[in-house]
């Protein structure tokens, strides 16, 4: 962090805000013997542990899901008794759980709550992801065109090489490496990790992206715990603070962004880092979200970790822990995979010898959303 | 702790059973343009953007707030959207609160709408059933409110003629509404000769369906006095829920309400709000509904409702005249419903209410709820 937390001008006026607990199921492509409500009361249960907190104490519950994926109109209304919520000042997110926990932060700043509870869930394995994506397309010039989510991240990442000359089997690596980690330290079923050949010899998605270099849909849950300052000093262990939060959403027409970049995820970042005082950008970890392999290292440049094309250079030997859960590439669990970013970042920074981490003091955390990843939320965290 | 926010401008479309001339995206934006304009803002001064709607199904675009940001020049800004049923617009505006009240934003712009003609209604509602145990049975939103009215029409006196009258008086009022879909007054007999559709529920107890958008601009106090010298400030803000067990929900008092009530009640310091408020803005729909809030608003005492409607009190010229717009009698296009609640409400006590203005206004009370009955909210609101 060095010199990040010299800039007081631009921090949240109000109360300070802290993530106290997480917990998280196994994300496996079908948790076919478990409904929603199952994998959602088994987090909610579990993210208490340890606090000397439950239930009654919490005084707004969050959540984030997709009714769409659900097949369920306002499908929060459904599992508002597995999320704890009964009798509760109770809201659905409608896009990743790090847009529910940013709200989450607002309502605790404001001292209008000491406790919330943020729960996002997926469970895309009973539905239709292309669909999820391609109902996202306006219907008047996208939809007749076949145009979808595939569709602008192959054209993304068309842009993408081109413009800084980065490979189909750099690609190939970093989709690689990610699924060994989520093997190794991700609490993410996997049945083989693939090599980078494996990966080139996946079938054609869009071009240059073959299937395994796109995020690989799962189901599971996820709960995190916030507290304002003087609960989180009681309950957690290691308090995580929000010291920053940005969001932005770019144009829906594709051909209105700017092709090979995330715009509004350099947007968001910006916003967070100003919010937090950080001057210069270098938090010893980072858990982003992406839709591709190529839109992670565009992602990785947009945070400010690597020079615009050279994300790559963050596989190996780099100053910032990129991703050592694995990633979104391995399992994402849309509408819940930035907020499994937060709670792997939360366990980075609270545990970091079990990631052969030492003392880290600061992380980034990222989710994105929308086809072609139009929206992003970028937070920092600090210990 | 918290900052004091304020709505400092509010918008909304002139509602109808289809908006052919406008696509949805069109529809947001000619509330937007209104509300942006009543607060002497462009789209530039807003640092943050909240869309509500209901359910996707209801207009089959998923997500539909990425399409959206094109229309209304909001892109690279944050815009999330809420959705919590037919209540969503109340629940939109209290996460804006939450935005500035918890200091990350000092403007927020809430846009809520529904384009119900291009999807199928009650299809999509009977969706929100448990597709196990729910569905077999539950159809639409008609069924369970009927069996909540005929419960409530022995214990509580809620009688068909009682609701009639809450027919009618909605019905006067939407005459001077200029945004309002039905302009068409009925008389006690004609509501009572209506069809029955689930008995005790006729054709005139229940509102039209309406495509048709709102919109508010919250701000902080330091940037309020650039749009008004005279906002409409937010007291108090809640929205509750109450889980999904039928069988142990009471049929004759919404507990959410209730909750919400208690807690923002002495928030605001609402203690007799019958006199304290100069009108009421409730989000019927249906006309037993409005009784039932009646009692659980604390307008009057449980059993009373019949006897407050038939006195007149809730009139334009009684003495806490409810829904003087018309409420949802006059238009009702669900997802905007409980932010056009929020708008009525906030125009009175900025006196400049499109319609019937009460004179010297200066405190509102505005409710909204959605769900199976199950979600309920309430704002403060005062000049």
């Amino acid at each position: 962090m060095g010199d990040g937390l010299e800039s007081e001008k631009h921090k949240m006026n109000t109360g300070k805000v802290a993530a106290i607990a997480s917990a998280q199921t196994e994300l496996r492509t079908a948790w076919s013997g478990a409904q929603h409500i199952d994998l959602i009361s088994a987090v909610v249960t579990q993210v208490f542990k340890g606090t000397g907190l439950d239930l009654d104490d919490v005084d707004f519950v969050l959540n984030s899901g997709s009714d769409v994926l659900d097949g369920r109109s306002i499908s929060n209304c459904g599992f508002l008794g597995a999320m704890g919520a009964h009798h509760k000042e109770e809201s659905r997110v409608e896009e990743d759980g790090l847009w529910a926990a940013l709200y989450g932060v607002t309502k605790i700043a404001s001292g209008a709550a000491d406790v919330g509870l943020i729960l996002a869930y997926s469970k895309p394995s009973e539905s239709d992801v292309n669909l999820f994506y391609s109902s996202q397309c306006e219907p008047f010039y996208q939809r007749p065109v076949g145009f979808d989510h595939r569709a602008a991240s192959g054209m993304q990442a068309q842009s993408y090489l081109r413009a800084h000359g980065v490979t189909e089997t750099q690609l190939a690596n970093v989709v690689s490496r990610r699924w060994q980690d989520a093997a190794q330290r991700g609490r993410v079923a996997i049945a083989a990790v693939p090599d980078a050949e494996a990966v080139l010899a996946s079938v054609n998605v869009a071009a240059p992206l073959r299937k395994l270099m796109m995020s690989r849909p799962v189901d599971g849950a996820v709960a995190v715990l916030l507290a304002s300052e003087d609960i989180a000093r009681r309950a957690a262990r290691t308090p995580v603070w929000f010291t920053g939060m940005g969001a932005s959403m770019d144009r829906h027409a594709f051909a209105a962004r700017q092709p090979g970049v995330l715009e509004a995820c350099s947007v968001a970042a910006r916003r967070a880092y100003d919010n937090a005082g950080w001057k210069s950008v270098r938090p010893a970890v980072a858990e982003v979200s992406a839709s591709s392999a190529a839109s992670e290292l565009m992602v990785l440049e947009s945070l400010g970790l690597a020079a615009p094309g050279h994300g790559i250079d963050l596989l190996d030997g780099a100053d910032v822990a990129v991703n050592l859960s694995g990633g979104a590439l391995p399992a994402d669990p849309i509408m819940a995979t930035g907020l499994v970013r937060l709670s792997e970042a939360m366990r980075q920074l609270s545990t970091p010898g079990l990631y052969g981490l030492k003392a880290p003091t600061a992380a980034v955390v990222h989710g994105a959303g929308g086809v072609g990843m139009q929206t992003h939320c970028a937070m920092t965290l600090e210990v | 702790m918290s900052r004091h926010v304020g709505i400092v401008g509010v918008g909304q479309t002139h509602h109808a059973r289809r908006r052919t001339d406008v696509s949805q995206a069109g529809l947001v934006r000619e509330a937007v343009d209104r509300a942006l304009s009543d607060a002497k803002l462009t789209i530039e001064d807003i640092d943050s953007v909240i869309v509500a709607t209901g359910p996707v199904l209801f207009a089959a675009v998923n997500q539909p707030e990425k399409w959206v940001v094109d229309a209304i020049g909001a892109q690279l800004k944050p815009v999330v959207r809420v959705t919590s049923g037919g209540g969503t617009g109340l629940a939109g505006t209290l996460a804006g609160y939450y935005q500035i009240a918890g200091g990350l934003v000092d403007r927020v712009l809430i846009v809520a709408y529904d384009k119900l003609s291009e999807g199928a209604l009650q299809y999509s509602i009977s969706t929100l059933y448990d597709p196990f145990w729910g569905r077999e049975f539950a159809v639409g939103i008609m069924g369970f409110s009927a069996a909540y009215w005929r419960a409530r029409m022995d214990t509580l006196g809620h009688t068909e003629e009682a609701a009639a009258m809450v027919a009618v008086k909605n019905r006067h009022n939407a005459m001077n509404n200029p945004y309002a879909h039905v302009k068409k007054e009925v008389t006690v007999d004609d509501v009572l000769k209506s069809k029955p559709l689930a008995w005790p529920i006729k054709l005139l107890d229940v509102p039209p369906i309406s495509d048709g958008a709102a919109a508010v601009v919250l701000s902080s106090e330091r940037m309020a006095a650039k749009s008004t010298d005279r906002p409409a400030w937010i007291h108090g803000i809640g929205y509750f829920c109450e889980a999904d067990n039928a069988p142990s929900r009471s049929l004759l008092v919404s507990e959410p309400l209730a909750i919400a009530v208690r807690r923002i009640y002495r928030t605001a310091g609402i203690t007799n709000p019958r006199r304290q408020f100069d009108l009421v803005e409730l989000q019927e729909p249906y006309t037993c509904f409005e009784l039932s809030y009646y009692e659980s608003l604390g307008l009057c005492a449980p059993g009373e409702a019949a006897e407050l409607i038939r006195s007149g009190a809730t009139q334009l010229d009684g003495d806490i005249p409810v829904n003087p717009s018309g409420g949802c009698a006059g238009a009702n296009p669900i997802g905007a419903a409980g932010l056009i609640r929020v708008v009525e409400a906030a125009a009175q006590v900025m006196g400049k209410a499109a319609g019937n203005q009460i004179p010297n206004a200066k405190l509102a009370l505005a409710q909204a709820g959605g769900g199976w009955a199950n979600l309920r909210g309430v704002a403060v609101l005062s000049a």
